[in-house]
């Protein structure tokens, strides 16, 4: 439904056959809509009463509301998040289209193993990337020490609204990355060829003929980053608290605990707001996708790519890779794994000396956590490869349709995204709770899989549909022709044809996973435990030693999927 | 009666000699029908426990109540005080199971729950407690710990750390120390609201003072104390104001950077509360745990083991309330277990008051 379409226009000439059909696509598309609307529809609900909906003495009112308006924290916060998500747009989407070009246009060596590096702040929790900036470029941060004994005081302050924008900025452009990028591939580089004849300098026929042939996609990115602007929350969580900075979703988490009990309809007043104000971001994605594919000159076949000799501008390209993946991988990443080896950090404290292994001992002691880790893995693994054909099936419902229903679906999608993870969390343990006959289901891994499928939903989407659109229809509809019936077409053309894009799709699904934090804290109970939400868990409780080998723990779990995917030969993309 | 009570524990604590008869006795003192109690418990096979103590300070408790009770397993339960009351009063309304124990650190969301969930029980040790320590024979208090400043050794001289509040407002005057003071956000962390509540209510001039000065001071709030603890052993914050200071006294051993001072003029003490769910599916082995904390045995541990300070007179060792009360006598102010901590949770009264702290903490 996204970056995809750019390639494939929306409108192609006819439907040929459809993968899936009757029954069993209104099937998924009910299914589907009952699973997304169900947790948001208890949210709208609970925004409506004075009390938790399931007790006895709630009444109907609009007070929450009232309540929320009229609150300068909220106003105060609404400003912030907008400053925010401005800023990420303005950081990421250069970055991440100047990355995409260097990366798929250019000979810039080295890409091979660039690129799964590129992608790591989306393999990796917020929260843990906010702590290991704090150990790292904080005020007493190691890397600010050194500097401040190399170069004197530190312009930078991690905790101001500019630090924030920044580091969401510079975390969120692969999502841009992964959008221009694949815009790039399917364009032929003949063009550029011809503008690189006749004399332009590669930032010349960058900016003057790569650039606007993948504007629409561009553009779609930064609608997506300008809306998940609106629901970052591990990063103003650690970062904004020192200055009491704070953005809508840290707002709603200030509301669980400001009237001295946790007060839902608040908290459900806040998501509804957060909905609201994404949705209109959601249609104009839409927009922007129906006037893309105007702009796709050459399409999928015919792309032949060489990729474009930078000669001596390869230092400067070199430069710019190594200065963002310092910035947003190092730094963070090297904080977190710092951390987890010692005991104290800080200002005239030897590293050497407070250096210790006890934290991943106590790790490996306490049964939770080695269970968290083998179900870590296993919500990964398994439930990934679920996930993936959960998202197939709905691909398949709207594969190359385009009426009410796969319209229905494309927004459908996006809704659960807006919702912050938190309240998510919280809606599905409700429906676990109260809808009849999930109750059993509640302490078993299932729940904790349905919640993270649903959330991940328009990712998932987006991965796995790019994986069906690289199948023209030509091939299926030749299949038609010789006589197969629809579901031979599927399990004998369509399927082994998107066999090594669903691959792939299950790589990327299992990264998410393994990084999913705040979906999960609800529906914990011994023996469904992921390492995701007991790092929020225990980050509460205090146990930063922990959080911090736990962390590393988890980052080795993604990096090892990752090469172990890469040594198969599965690719991130094509 | 006593008698009575003697020859079952003797006569039991001969069985229990025997290999094979692997089964818990009485404790001394306890009613002898107490041993139906345990018995119903093995039946119920565990205990379910929510609570914000992390896991690595319940692990020793756990470890010793099951080598006690044999056949009843402990579900220990770590989660922050939010995620607590709402997974619990979610599960409740739903019918399923939940916890059989509560055991909170948020003391006024402890007795808002104990008033509407709790099972009405008086435990055989609730004599050994204070007065102050027990609610409607519902909710108990089963930790001593004091609250104080916590303070980085490197960064603030032994000579300047503060004794009383007096000294700490003094100290806060000095240029030096601006940006380096640190305090819970009180509209983000419930235990930092009720701390500075208490505050209020044992002195309420000296309190707002003490707030005037931190504020003058920059100082920085945060919403745990974990975060507070990290960053005041990191430098970045020199000291910390209504800290929980028996973490700062876990800390210290493998941290020692971390300090923490108790004010001679008013320390105010916190207690976990603890209470059995009248919805408890393991009712009996929720009384044995219960029990357990709150014996002398379970204290001991406590104090030692998991390093939170026993609430038990009668416990003896450096991180116990009979050792504080030598140590500052009166001018410890327990906050007690009763309708008072309420007060707060209505909503007027508590906006009020975060009003009136944010006019002089709040961003400019």
């Amino acid at each position: 439904m996204m970056s995809t379409t750019t390639s494939l226009p929306a409108a192609l000439p006819r439907a040929p056959r459809l993968p899936l059909r009757g029954l069993g696509r209104w099937l998924v598309i009910g299914v589907t809509t009952l699973v997304v609307l169900l947790p948001l529809a208890m949210i709208g609900y609970q925004s409506l009463l004075s009390a938790p909906f399931f007790m006895p003495g709630k009444v109907v009112s609009l007070d929450a509301y009232r309540f929320v308006f009229d609150d300068p924290d909220f106003w105060f916060a609404l400003r912030n998040s907008l400053l925010i998500a401005a800023g990420m747009v303005g950081i990421s989407v250069p970055c991440g289209a100047l990355l995409a070009f260097l990366m798929v246009r250019t000979d810039l060596p080295g890409r091979r193993w660039i690129e799964p590096l590129l992608l790591t702040p989306i393999f990796v929790s917020a929260v843990v990337l906010a702590l290991g900036y704090v150990v790292a470029a904080g005020p007493s941060g190691i890397f600010t020490l050194w500097w401040r004994h190399a170069f004197g005081p530190e312009w930078w302050d991690v905790y101001s609204l500019g630090g924030i924008a920044v580091i969401a900025g510079l975390t969120h452009v692969p999502h841009v990355y992964l959008y221009a990028s694949a815009a790039l591939r399917n364009l032929g580089s003949d063009v550029e060829e011809a503008a690189r004849t006749c004399g332009a300098s590669p930032l010349r026929v960058a900016r003057d003929v790569s650039l606007p042939m993948v504007m629409p996609s561009i553009l779609f990115a930064g609608v997506l980053v300008f809306f998940l602007g609106f629901e970052v929350f591990g990063l103003p969580l650690v970062l904004g608290d020192p200055n009491g900075y704070l953005v809508l979703t840290t707002y709603m988490y200030k509301l669980a605990s400001k009237l001295g009990i946790p007060s839902y309809h608040l908290m459900a007043v806040v998501a509804m707001l957060i909905v609201a104000v994404t949705f209109p971001l959601v249609l104009l994605q839409r927009r922007l996708l129906r006037s893309a594919g105007k702009y796709v000159s050459i399409k999928g076949k015919g792309g032949r790519q060489v990729p474009l000799r930078l000669g001596g501008w390869r230092w400067l390209a070199i430069g710019i890779v190594a200065l963002w993946l310092l910035l947003t991988v190092v730094i963070p990443v090297s904080g977190v794994v710092l951390r987890s080896f010692v005991t104290q950090w800080g200002e005239g404290i030897s590293l050497v000396d407070a250096f210790t292994l006890q934290n991943y001992r106590d790790i490996f002691e306490q049964d939770n956590l080695v269970r968290a880790i083998v179900n870590t893995l296993g919500i990964g693994v398994i439930g990934g490869a679920l996930a993936v054909g959960c998202y197939a099936l709905i691909a398949f419902s709207g594969h190359r349709r385009h009426d009410a229903a796969t319209r229905l679906m494309d927004y459908l999608v996006l809704v659960p995204r807006a919702v912050p993870g938190l309240l998510a969390g919280l809606a599905f343990l409700w429906v676990f709770l109260f809808v009849p006959g999930l109750k059993e289901w509640r302490n078993s891994m299932f729940a904790i899989w349905i919640a993270y499928t649903v959330i991940w939903l328009a990712y998932g989407m987006r991965v796995v549909q790019s994986a069906l659109m690289q199948v023209g229809p030509d091939l299926e509809e030749a299949a038609r022709t010789v006589g197969a019936s629809a579901g031979q077409v599927s399990r004998q053309i369509t399927l082994p044809l998107v066999r090594f894009g669903l691959l792939s799709s299950w790589l990327l699904v299992f990264l998410i996973f393994e990084r999913e934090y705040s979906t999960g804290v609800y529906l914990l109970s011994p023996g469904t435990e992921v390492i995701g939400a007991l790092l929020v868990s225990m980050w509460a409780s205090g146990a930063t030693d922990l959080v911090a080998a736990l962390s590393v723990i988890n980052i080795a779990m993604v990096s090892l999927g990752l090469v172990v995917a890469l040594r198969f030969g599965v690719k991130l993309h094509d | 009666m006593h008698h009575l009570t003697r020859r079952a524990t003797l006569s039991l604590a001969a069985l229990a000699l025997l290999p094979a008869a692997a089964f818990a006795q009485v404790p001394t003192g306890y009613p002898a029908t107490y041993q139906a109690v345990i018995d119903a418990a093995k039946k119920e096979g565990k205990v379910t426990v929510y609570t914000p103590t992390d896991a690595v300070a319940g692990k020793p408790l756990v470890k010793e109540f099951e080598s006690l009770y044999p056949g009843v397993k402990v579900e220990y339960m770590d989660m922050n005080s939010a995620e607590l009351f709402n997974r619990f009063i979610s599960e409740t309304a739903a019918g399923t199971a939940s916890a059989d124990v509560v055991w909170n650190s948020a003391m006024d969301q402890g007795v808002k729950l104990a008033q509407d969930y709790a099972l009405t029980y008086e435990s055989p040790e609730s004599k050994a407690l204070p007065y102050w320590a027990t609610y409607q024979k519902q909710a108990y208090g089963t930790t001593f710990e004091p609250l104080g400043i916590v303070y980085n050794k490197r960064l603030l001289p032994a000579g300047e750390v503060p004794r009383t509040h007096a000294e700490f407002i003094k100290l806060l005057a000095d240029p030096k120390y601006q940006g380096k003071v640190t305090t819970y956000d009180i509209e983000k962390a419930g235990v930092g609201f009720l701390f500075l509540t208490a505050d209020d209510q044992v002195n309420s001039a000296l309190t707002w003072d003490v707030v005037k000065a931190m504020a003058g001071a920059g100082v920085r709030l945060q919403s745990s104390s974990s975060t507070m603890m990290e960053r005041i052993s990191s430098g970045e914050q020199v000291l910390g104001y209504n800290m929980i200071t028996s973490y700062a006294h876990a800390r210290q051993k493998k941290d020692n950077n971390i300090g923490y001072q108790l004010l001679r003029d008013h320390t105010l003490v916190m207690s976990r509360v603890a209470f059995i769910a009248k919805a408890a599916q393991h009712p009996n082995a929720a009384r044995l745990w219960l029990d357990y904390l709150l014996s002398k045995k379970g204290q001991t541990t406590m104090s030692t083991a998991s390093e939170l300070p026993a609430i038990r007179t009668d416990v003896e060792g450096e991180m116990t309330a009979s050792a504080l009360q030598k140590e500052l006598g009166a001018s410890l102010r327990p906050i007690a277990i009763d309708q008072h901590l309420l007060t707060y949770l209505d909503q007027n009264k508590r906006l009020a008051f975060i009003k009136t702290w944010r006019s002089y903490v709040a961003r400019k």
